[in-house]
C-alpha cells in the first residue's frame, strides 16, 4: 500500500471516526513499521468496536510486530472469544505456542486457521512443517478442501550438492538413507533417511537430533567429562552413531542391527571426514 | 529385592574403569539407588543420562524405531552407558574413558534383568 | 522473561535455557511477584503466585503441627506437564519457585537446576534490606506495580 493510499485512508477516517477504514489503515501502517501509529490506530478503533475480533487480531498484529508477545496473546485471546473461528487469531496463537514450543497446541490452533481460511498465507506450510516436528503423519485428516497434500509422503528433497556437483556422502554407504547430517538448530543439511515402511523421516529426526546435541553436550560438561565425542544406541532393529563433524553440525548413521557399533564408529569417521571436507567446499 | 539390586549395581563398578552405578526412574531422572559414587553428583548423573536417553528415544521413535536398548555417550575424559529396565527405570554407569565398554554393557543388562 | 530484581535475571535465564522449564514464577512468601516466564496473562500470574504462597505456607504449617518437618519443595506429575515448587531462603526472606515442564525437561532437571539457581541467588542477592511494615494498600500498590512491570501494562 503507498504513502498516497495510507494518506487517503486517513483522511476518510478523519472524516468518519466510526468507519471501519481503521483497519486496513491499522495494517498498513503496522506493514510500513509505524508500529506506534498503527498502534494508536488499532486502540482507537478498539474503544469504538471493542467486540469486533478484526479490531483485537490487529491490535495482537502491532503488538507482536513490537515484541510484546503476552499482550499479543491475549488480543487474539479475546478475539478467538469473539469468533471462534477467526483464522488470524488462531494462526497468531498457533505461531506463539510454536515460539514457545507447545508444539501440540501450536499445531491445533494453525489446523484451526487453516480450516477457517485454507488460503491463508502460509498456514498450510506452517501446519506441516508443526505436523513433522511431532512426526505426525501430514494432514492425515485434512481439515478442510483445498489442503496441501501429506508432506511426509513425499520424498526428501535430495541435498544440496557441492559447487562441484557432488552430494555430501557420495561414495559413502548409505549416502541417501542412513546418513544424515545436519546444523546445531536441527535443520538437515545433507544424507536422508527412511523409516522401515520407507516414509522419509530425516527432517524430523534431525529436528530431535538437535536436543539431543544439546543434552550431550551439557551433560559431558556438567560432569566434568570433556567435551562429548559421540553418541551410540541400540534399538531392536538398528544401531546407531552420532557424532560431530564440526562443532556446528552433528552426522547420524543408521544400520541394520546386524552391523556392530565398533563398525559403525569406524563408518561415522569415514562419514565425518567427508562431511567436513563438504562443508569446507560449500562455506 | 534390595539385596539383589545393591549387588547388581556393585557387580558393574568391579568392572576395571567405572567410577558409579546407579539405577534411575527414566521419567523422572531421579535417584532410585547407587553405589558407589563417591566424588559424582548422583543426582545430576542421573537427571542428565534420563535426558540423553529420552531425547535419543523420541528421535528413533520419529525414525520409525523402538526405543533404544542400550545408549554409550563417549566424552573425553569418561562415558555414560545406560540400559533401560522394567518398571520405567534405567541403569547408568558413569566410566573413565578407557573401559571395556562391553563388559560394562553385560553387566548393566544383567541388572536390568534383575529389576525384572 | 520478565523480572522486578535485575539481579535475579542473569541466573533466572540460565536456570531457563539449562531447565527447559516452560513456566517460571518467582515470588516472595507473601505472593508477591519477583519474576516470571512463560505466563501469558496477568490474571494467571496473580492466581498462580497466591496458591503457590497458600501451597508452600499449608505445607509448612501441616509440617508444624505433625512436627514431620515438612519438604520445603513438592512436586506434581500430571500427564503431560509436571510443576515443581520450592521454598527457599534469601537475605529478602523467604521466596517461592513455581515451575512448569513438560516432557523436554524432567522433575530431576528441574530440580538440579533449580538448586544451582538458588544457590546463584544467593550469591547475587543484595544485603538484606530493612523490614517495614506492609500496608494492605502498599501491598496492593506493589502487587500492581509487579504485574505493570511484569506484563509491561
Amino acid at each position: 500500500m503507498s504513502i498516497e493510499d495510507i494518506r487517503v485512508l486517513t483522511s476518510q477516517l478523519a472524516a468518519d471516526p466510526s468507519s471501519l477504514v481503521f483497519l486496513p489503515l491499522g495494517e498498513a501502517l503496522r506493514r510500513r513499521g509505524q508500529l506506534e501509529a498503527a498502534e494508536k490506530i488499532a486502540l482507537a478503533g478498539l474503544t469504538r468496536y471493542p467486540d469486533l475480533a478484526d479490531a483485537h487480531d490487529l491490535l495482537a498484529r502491532v503488538l507482536g510486530d513490537q515484541g510484546d508477545l503476552e499482550r499479543a496473546f491475549d488480543e487474539w485471546d479475546i478475539a478467538l472469544r469473539l469468533d471462534p473461528r477467526h483464522a488470524g487469531a488462531h494462526k497468531g496463537i498457533g505461531f506463539l505456542f510454536y515460539v514457545a514450543g507447545d508444539l501440540p497446541k501450536a499445531l491445533e490452533h494453525l489446523e484451526s486457521a487453516h480450516a477457517a481460511d485454507p488460503g491463508a498465507e502460509g498456514v498450510a506450510a506452517a501446519v506441516a512443517r508443526v505436523r513433522e516436528a511431532l512426526a505426525l503423519p501430514a494432514l492425515a485428516s485434512a481439515p478442510a478442501a483445498g489442503a496441501t497434500p501429506p508432506v511426509a509422503a513425499e520424498p526428501e528433497p535430495l541435498p544440496p550438492p557441492l559447487p562441484g556437483g557432488r552430494a555430501v556422502f557420495a561414495g559413502l554407504e548409505g549416502a541417501q538413507d542412513g546418513l544424515l547430517l545436519l546444523d546445531g538448530n536441527g535443520l538437515r543439511i545433507g544424507g536422508g533417511l527412511s523409516a522401515p515402511d520407507g516414509t522419509a523421516v530425516g527432517d524430523a529426526v534431525a529436528a530431535h537430533l538437535a536436543g539431543v546435541f544439546r543434552d550431550a553436550t551439557r551433560a559431558a560438561r556438567l560432569l566434568h567429562l570433556g567435551s562429548w565425542t559421540s553418541v551410540a544406541g541400540e534399538t531392536t532393529d538398528a544401531n546407531l552413531f552420532l557424532c560431530a563433524p564440526t562443532p556446528e553440525s552433528l552426522l547420524l548413521l543408521v544400520r541394520d542391527n546386524s552391523v556392530p557399533i565398533g563398525r559403525l564408529a569406524l563408518q561415522a569417521e569415514r562419514a565425518a571426514e567427508a562431511a567436513r571436507r563438504w562443508l569446507e567446499g560449500a562455506a | 529385592m534390595r539385596l539383589d539390586i545393591v549387588g547388581s549395581l556393585e557387580s558393574i563398578t568391579r568392572v576395571r574403569g567405572v567410577r558409579g552405578a546407579m539405577i534411575v526412574s527414566a521419567e523422572e531422572g531421579l535417584v532410585v539407588a547407587e553405589s558407589s559414587m563417591e566424588g559424582i553428583d548422583g543426582a545430576a548423573v542421573a537427571a542428565l543420562t534420563a535426558g540423553v536417553v529420552a531425547r535419543l528415544g523420541r528421535a528413533t521413535e520419529a525414525a520409525g524405531r523402538t526405543a533404544p536398548a542400550f545408549v554409550h555417550l563417549q566424552a573425553e575424559r569418561g562415558a555414560l552407558l545406560a540400559v533401560p529396565a522394567p518398571g520405567d527405570l534405567l541403569v547408568v554407569a558413569v566410566t573413565d574413558a578407557a573401559v571395556n565398554v562391553g563388559l560394562v554393557r553385560l553387566e548393566l543388562r544383567r541388572a536390568a534383568e534383575h529389576l525384572a | 522473561m520478565r523480572v522486578i530484581e535485575p539481579w535475579v535475571a542473569e541466573p533466572l535465564e540460565r536456570f531457563l535455557a539449562e531447565s527447559a522449564a516452560r513456566v517460571v514464577l518467582l515470588t516472595t512468601s507473601s505472593g508477591q511477584v519477583v519474576a516470571q516466564h512463560g505466563f501469558t496473562r496477568a490474571l494467571d500470574v496473580m492466581s498462580a503466585s497466591a496458591l503457590g504462597a497458600a501451597i508452600m505456607a499449608s505445607t509448612e504449617e501441616l509440617g508444624r503441627l505433625t512436627a514431620s518437618g515438612a519438604s520445603r519443595s513438592l512436586s506434581h506429575q500430571g500427564p503431560s506437564r509436571g510443576l515443581f515448587l520450592s521454598a527457599f531462603d534469601l537475605p529478602q526472606g523467604r521466596w517461592i519457585g513455581l515451575v512448569v515442564y513438560d516432557r523436554d525437561s524432567s522433575l530431576g532437571l528441574v530440580r538440579l537446576f533449580f538448586d544451582r539457581l538458588v544457590g546463584e541467588l544467593q550469591a547475587v542477592a543484595p544485603a538484606e534490606v530493612p523490614a517495614r511494615e506492609v500496608l494492605a494498600a502498599d501491598f496492593e500498590n506493589e502487587l500492581n506495580a509487579s504485574l505493570r512491570s511484569l506484563f509491561g501494562r
